[in-house]
């Protein structure tokens, strides 16, 4: 070799001058003559780097040193002035007893279920070093899938909330202090055995119990405690549904329905994708028919509906109408179908025709969907909200049955209930023994009666009940009228099962201890049982084994042990077996007579669930209160959502305060004015307005429950409200400007034609920037290239970098987002974005790295809308990067545009130069500013993803494709010794994603989803004529009816 | 009517004073205790100042989210009032660099003081791309090129970063310049000087100057080319301050005009802010004579002229929005003079395109109280034409979802205040520490001093 040929030459003819430039001092001879090769300059550079072979000298920076020094001893002194402080906080010490299973860096999965809020979805645990960091649904659980409601997701905030009961406490004088169990629970026996014998109730008044073993539980409770009653109750619930079915065919539960079996869908006013039934399932029923790959097959779906709901905003005919009216509808589409069959026929309601005219309709669409039912017979159903009264539920199920629906009937599976809710009436008595003092002991168990039926469950009512205990998480307000206030365990530090339908029972198991000195539910209970003297932290787990061992592990008929199928049952977090349902489908055709028609006076009240807060238990999850609301884009706040014409008619503009007065009661809201909702129709959510919810659900929005009285059609929907304007303002505050669909959206006029009806013009601002691109299915069919007929070639004038190996791209389509917002409240959980709370949410400082645009199309009277997921697109000419000057925005070889947050010095250049305004300031330490710090305290820090940088205060972040578990893949592919593939990563946003919306992949593997997507002839790019070349192809969504909006596509 | 003579050239000194009288005159605000007067003006604009600096103290604590920026708005207030700074910054170093090499003898009165301004409008301006950064503590270090272990060097595609250097530039030749200027004043402020400290000040920073001919001849020599190093940085400063904009892709940023209507507009709010100081100054330091009406006549020349120049840009913006056929660049014209900040849109159109528009009244432009006015409109108007570029163009960009109304808050505006506090109480202590007019340079165009044929019997 010539190295060693040189060196022996060099070790011979001593010295040899080659070099002009002598160096006065010298290590060696090589030096001193300057002959040394490269490699040996790179053997000397690695003397002392252990494994650094790839350092090369050659490309290190040529300043001198001394120069250096001068450069530095200058700049240090600026850095002097404002010297802070860096030290490392805490120390890393390795585990001296490692426990099984941890592997420090590496995360463990647990499956297990939620039971607290009556869902019974089954989750997987993501926990790294022992600590719960994500929750996702269980891929393995039948029913879910994989997936998880929003409220699911963003439980893990809770788990951690510092607001949560740290301690069980009891009331002294008037003042709640903490205490002891082992005191509590000796008063509290003292109290339950005094009311036994003295023949006084014991009231166990829970939410919805969807546990086997905790229903066993309390018969147990039951047998020692003889006078013990079980009432059940939910705000929001399907017993209206139930009775009507019942009273329909003499069935207990309603069936089923195989959603992606169905061509044509009219829903009268359910909010199936939002709120209605179990909603993941439905979500992803609905939206297999909604393939773009198979249009011919594309399901078309009607809505009626007076307020606007996100399942209203995906429908294809959104049939606006007064809720007074749904049952007209049902009664015109049942009297076209009877009397051609010779069956009874409902009399005294309007026509479907005249109900189009009145609200004005697309002209098209009441034919439209006579023939669509007619046609589609056995391939047709319709579905009715829940909170739609029993008589309207009854005319749908008889419809249902003269169109043939019970076809999409499913016949093998039924809902399942431990315990059913508890009446109307049942209540009322429970309320009644409370009132008179028949009730000795009251036990809430995850319930707030004081909030939720107030005109029942007042503080002076409460007082005549001896002894009232309040199991929670967290204080509520009927903690402030309790004698002892209990914390009970999260889901995920607690057992149980759960068993929401037949064939299915999902396991709930405990993947941390108990942060704090609570207990859960069912322990609390079973320790009362026991005598309260020998607590121990498993009595509950043994319980539930031993139920299952002697009660449902026989009935299941399996061939392996108890013991082996229990930890299996356990890994899974979920075992399905065989259970024959009975479903009764015979539909008594008499049931709808005598059903009369409602009539409409002054302005109809619609009280709605919200997506978020559900039914207000969830108003101190700062993630929830952050979600923008769907439609209304509304965050930390509800209000009454009313129509453009309805605002005119009042003289109101957004953010006006209204009294609206309903059965004696007058609440004063602000208003919203929402295109599209039905005339005289206020629609308001419930679960606002919480007086005692910790530091961040206290005093947001209004609370509407008081209007909830039996007077109405049914509880959530109400006619006869007076409403007039108070003359105060409030202030709204959203995500989006309110500016809703006012000409500054519109680039030309709607026109009408004489009768109001929207004949054409109405072109929008999404249409014209190539933000918001969709055709008819119709059309789509006919020529498919449609959407590209317009499209013009961008070319750049630079050379572009070319992306040889990986290419990270991402798909969303937009025939499948719903617009839920599940993919935003995963990406808080699994990029650690902080919550900034409603005033920094109204000056635009919301940091969610993804979220849900909205765009209207059409008159304000009746438009449509379209969603749009937005996220760093991840341009291959990235605006942003170019712009900032450290450097701390910058472009990875496979093709992610990154951020550096050490770098990062906040000039806010690279935001203002993104056209899809996706990136995020840090204004402040967020965590720090909102309610005194409340998600900076120690119990939040471990809720950190720790593979996430928590970003300071002054620096930029924004979508980063979840680069954190691209490496991970990397990793995991390098010590396998694969080569890694885009079906290797998954992002937070597409794991979440119900509808299965997102796609993420390599976009050089052209085999892969992504690539397909990216070249598909419904795939476009958000602003493309920018030519800053997106990685996010959205897919154009298809429509199934004859127009769009009010514009014809062809421009 | 008096008619002009257009065969003499017209007094750009009156007062057909002594050299010595000249000094004492200039000199005096020098030697005396300044009145009552002068602190209270003091007074007003230190607390303005420390307002300004209360406010930079509060969004160090707890950050910039005292301010009014929200997320498709990420520059505002500070950024508009940078360039409105490095804008007023203009006038000193074209009056003294510009005019001095195109031979402008009207310019000798109001030099000096037109490029003490331009330094204090530079240090008050570079104080915004600064503070207005997240994080300036690190901001000041991360933006110099200095040479690092992790070899991370700053990014040369910036915009940001050509203006930290344009600025900087900018600011040390002007400082020179300024400081060259002086040294012959400093040599008489140190013969005059009866003080002990006083005298050694002023030695040292005359550099012995003896006003021998050779001095004189190497001053004018130095002088000449740092005038000729200045000029094409006039140019250049706006030209890079307008690139953080138009180097964009934001509709109403993105536009290839900006560079020269960017220059103009710098000159006019300079020689606005110039013509409105001078006008105090004359009047307080009895100087009438020295910047005669003449001067401040001619610079409102060139305030009309430039006010047009602004004016054309405007009307041009529109005319190229259209043209594109660009929905994104038409709307956002549109929008800025009939959307919601059409207010400010229209304060800017009027204050700087109409009102100027006076100065063709020769009444007008030769009183005054009308021009000293008509100066402040022009400022206001060049303040909310930054406004208006800066806030209208990102509160409405490509995606209508994204779009938000900017609001300043207090802090906004106490930074604001702050600002024109540390100007002003800058140009105060100036007038009192330094001579206000350039003595030798006066006495150059003073009666008497130019070479005639009638031994100066031309003049009366």
């Amino acid at each position: 070799m010539n190295n060693s040929v040189d060196k022996n030459k060099n070790q011979i003819d001593l010295p040899v001058v080659k070099s002009e430039s002598k160096p006065s001092h010298w290590r060696s001879l090589d030096e001193y003559n300057n002959t040394s090769t490269d490699n040996q300059l790179k053997v000397k550079a690695n003397e002392f780097a252990e494994g650094a072979e790839n350092f090369d000298i050659g490309s290190k920076s040529k300043v001198s040193r001394r120069k250096f020094m001068a450069l530095m001893s200058a700049s240090s002194a600026m850095v002097m002035a404002s010297c802070t402080d860096y030290r490392d906080k805490g120390e890393i010490v390795p585990y001296s007893v490692k426990p099984e299973e941890v592997i420090p860096g590496i995360a463990n999965y647990y499956a297990s279920t939620i039971t607290s809020d009556g869902s019974g979805q089954g989750i997987l645990v993501k926990a790294r070093e022992g600590r719960p960091i994500l929750i996702e649904g269980n891929p393995q659980h039948p029913i879910s899938k994989g997936k998880l409601d929003s409220n699911g997701i963003a439980r893990i905030l809770d788990m951690y909330d510092p607001s949560r009961l740290q301690k069980p406490r009891k009331t002294q004088g008037s003042k709640l202090v903490d205490s002891d169990w082992k005191v509590i629970d000796k008063e509290i026996i003292q109290s339950l055995n005094s009311a036994s014998s003295s023949g006084k109730e014991i009231a166990i008044f829970t939410g919805k119990i969807v546990s086997p073993t905790y229903a066993k539980l309390i018969e147990d409770f039951k047998v020692k405690y003889p006078t013990t009653k079980v009432y059940s109750y939910e705000l929001f619930n399907d017993n209206n549904k139930q009775i009507a079915w019942k009273k329909s065919t003499g069935g207990i539960n309603y069936p089923l329905i195989d959603l992606d079996k169905a061509a044509v869908i009219l829903s009268i006013d359910s909010d199936f994708l939002g709120t209605d039934g179990n909603v993941n399932e439905n979500i992803r029923q609905f939206t297999t028919n909604r393939d773009f790959e198979n249009p011919t097959s594309y399901s078309r779906f009607y809505q009626v509906e007076g307020s606007y709901t996100l399942t209203g905003s995906n429908s294809d005919y959104r049939l606006r109408l007064t809720p007074e009216n749904y049952l007209d509808v049902v009664a015109s589409l049942v009297n076209h179908f009877a009397s051609k069959q010779g069956k009874p026929t409902m009399s005294g309601f309007k026509s479907l025709e005249s109900l189009a005219k009145e609200n004005k309709w697309k002209h098209e669409a009441a034919s439209k969907l006579l023939s669509d039912l007619e046609s589609n017979r056995g391939k047709a159903i319709v579905i009715g909200g829940k909170q739609l009264p029993v008589d309207l539920h009854v005319a749908i199920n008889y419809l249902n049955d003269l169109i043939g629906a019970s076809e999409l009937y499913r016949k093998s599976e039924s809902n399942f209930n431990a315990v059913s809710l508890s009446s109307d009436d049942e209540i009322a008595t429970l309320a009644n023994n409370v009132k008179s003092g028949n009730v000795g002991v009251l036990i809430n168990i995850d319930i707030n009666p004081s909030y939720h039926l107030p005109y029942h469950f007042t503080a002076d009512n409460l007082k005549k009940v001896k002894t009232v205990v309040s199991l929670s998480e967290f204080e509520n307000e009927t903690s402030n009228n309790s004698n002892y206030v209990l914390g009970i365990n999260h889901d995920i530090e607690s057992w149980g099962d759960a068993k929401i339908r037949t064939g299915v029972i999902s396991t709930q198991q405990p993947v941390i201890a108990p942060l704090y000195d609570t207990r859960q539910r069912e322990a609390i209970l079973l320790n009362w049982m026991n005598g309260g003297e020998n607590y121990s932290e498993d009595i509950y787990h043994k319980y539930l084994q031993s139920n299952w061992e002697t009660n449902i592990y026989p009935s299941l008929n399996r061939t392996v042990p108890f013991k082996e199928f229990w930890f299996a049952t356990l890994h899974d977090g979920v075992t399905t077996f065989n259970e024959t349902s009975i479903v009764s489908t015979e539909v008594n055709s008499s049931s709808v007579s005598g059903i009369k028609p409602t009539n409409k006076s002054n302005y109809s009240v619609i009280l709605q669930e919200n997506y978020f807060i559900r039914d207000g238990r969830y108003a101190g999850n700062g993630f929830l209160q952050e979600s923008a609301h769907p439609i209304t884009k509304i965050t930390w706040d509800n209000c009454a959502m009313i129509s453009p014409a309805t605002a005119k008619e009042l003289n109101v503009e957004i953010g006006d305060m209204i009294e609206v007065a309903l059965n004696g009661k007058a609440i004063d809201l602000p208003v919203l004015i929402q295109p599209g909702m039905a005339e005289k129709v206020i629609a308001v959510d419930l679960g606002y307005g919480r007086t005692n919810s910790g530091a961040i659900g206290n005093g947001v929005g209004f609370d509407v429950t008081p209007f909830m009285t039996s007077k109405g059609l049914s509880k959530w929907i109400y006619t006869g409200a007076k409403v007039k304007p108070t003359g105060n303002k409030y202030e709204l505050i959203a995500t989006q400007e309110h500016h809703a669909l006012d000409d500054e959206f519109l680039i030309t006029e709607v026109r009408k034609n004489a009768e109001g009806e929207v004949t054409g013009g109405g072109e929008t601002f999404a249409r014209a920037r190539s933000i918001i691109q969709e055709t008819t299915v119709a059309n789509y069919i006919k020529n498919p290239k449609i959407l590209k007929e317009h499209e013009h070639e961008v070319f750049s004038i630079t050379k572009d970098f070319e992306y040889n190996n990986m290419k990270w791209a991402m798909s969303i389509d937009m025939n499948k987002c719903i617009g839920c917002n599940a993919c935003s409240i995963a990406c808080y959980v699994e990029n650690n974005i902080p919550v900034v709370g409603k005033e920094e949410v109204g000056v635009g400082r919301e940091m969610g790295w993804i979220r849900i645009d909205r765009y209207y199309e059409g008159s304000p009277e009746d438009p449509i809308m379209s969603n749009q997921p937005m996220l760093c697109q991840h341009c291959d000419n990235a605006p942003c990067e170019n712009v900032c000057p450290v450097v701390a925005t910058t472009h990875s070889k496979d093709g992610l545009n990154q951020m550096v947050y050490n770098r990062c010095v906040g000039t806010r250049y690279c935001g203002n130069n993104c056209p899809y305004k996706v990136r995020r300031f840090n204004f402040y330490d967020f965590r720090d500013n909102l309610a005194n710090g409340h998600y900076k305290t120690e119990s939040t820090k471990i809720m950190m993803n720790p593979e996430v940088t928590i970003r300071a205060r002054g620096v930029m972040e924004k979508c980063t494709f979840c680069v954190q578990r691209i490496s991970q893949a990397r990793q995991n592919a390098k010590e396998d010794g694969r080569t890694l593939k885009g079906s290797d990563v998954t992002t937070a946003c597409q794991d979440a994603c119900p509808a299965n919306a997102i796609e993420f992949g390599n976009a050089n593997d052209k085999d892969s989803r992504v690539a397909m997507m990216r070249e598909h002839n419904l795939g476009y790019h958000v602003l493309d004529y920018l030519n800053v070349k997106p990685n996010v192809t959205y897919l154009a969504k298809l429509r199934n009816s004859d127009s769009l909006g009010v514009k014809s596509e062809h421009h | 009517m008096s008619t002009i003579d257009y065969t003499k050239n017209e007094v750009n000194v009156k007062g057909n004073r002594s050299l010595k009288e000249i000094d004492d005159l200039i000199i005096a605000p020098l030697d005396r205790i300044p009145n009552m007067k002068f602190f209270i003006a003091i007074g007003f604009t230190s607390t303005m100042l420390l307002i300004g600096t209360i406010g930079i103290a509060l969004s160090f604590y707890y950050g910039t989210g005292l301010w009014g920026n929200n997320n498709p708005v990420g520059w505002a207030l500070p950024i508009v009032n940078f360039v409105f700074w490095v804008g007023i910054g203009h006038a000193g170093t074209l009056i003294s660099a510009i005019l001095f090499l195109l031979r402008q003898r009207w310019r000798n009165g109001i030099a000096r003081f037109a490029e003490a301004m331009t330094i204090f409008a530079v240090i008050t301006a570079l104080i915004f791309p600064i503070i207005h950064t997240g994080r300036p503590w690190i901001a000041a270090v991360y933006l110099l090129p200095y040479p690092n272990q992790h070899d991370i060097w700053v990014n040369f595609n910036s915009p940001l970063l050509w203006d930290v250097f344009a600025v900087s530039t900018y600011f040390t030749v002007s400082l020179v310049f300024w400081y060259v200027g002086l040294i012959p004043d400093f040599a008489v402020l140190r013969d005059r000087a009866t003080g002990k400290i006083k005298k050694v000040i002023y030695s040292i920073f005359s550099l012995g100057w003896r006003f021998s001919n050779r001095h004189w001849q190497h001053y004018e020599m130095t002088y000449l080319i740092l005038a000729g190093l200045a000029t094409p940085l006039v140019l250049s400063v706006h030209t890079i301050v307008s690139f953080d904009f138009a180097v964009s892709i934001l509709p109403g940023w993105h536009t290839t005009i900006f560079p020269p209507y960017f220059v103009a507009g710098a000159i006019f709010s300079g020689f606005a802010m110039v013509q409105n100081s001078l006008i105090v100054i004359r009047k307080v330091f009895d100087m009438d004579d020295l910047i005669p009406i003449k001067t401040l006549e001619t610079m409102n020349k060139i305030i009309l002229l430039t006010g047009t120049m602004v004016g054309y840009a405007y009307s041009m913006e529109f005319f190229i929005a259209w043209y594109s056929g660009s929905q994104p660049e038409y709307f956002t014209f549109v929008n800025r003079a009939f959307g919601p900040y059409a207010w400010a849109y229209w304060t800017m159109f009027s204050c700087n395109v109409f009102i100027p528009q006076l100065f063709w009244i020769k009444k007008i432009r030769t009183s005054i109280v009308p021009m000293f006015i008509i100066a402040i409109f022009v400022n206001v108007g060049m303040w909310f034409e930054r406004f208006v570029i800066v806030i209208t163009s990102l509160s409405r960009d490509y995606l209508p979802s994204s779009w938000a109304y900017y609001r300043p808050t207090m802090t906004d505006f106490a930074i604001l205040i702050g600002s024109f506090g540390l100007f002003f109480t800058c140009v105060l202590l100036f007038t009192r520490f330094l001579p206000s007019i350039a003595i030798a340079e006066i006495k150059a165009v003073s009666e008497g001093a130019q070479p005639s044929h009638h031994e100066g019997e031309d003049h009366e």
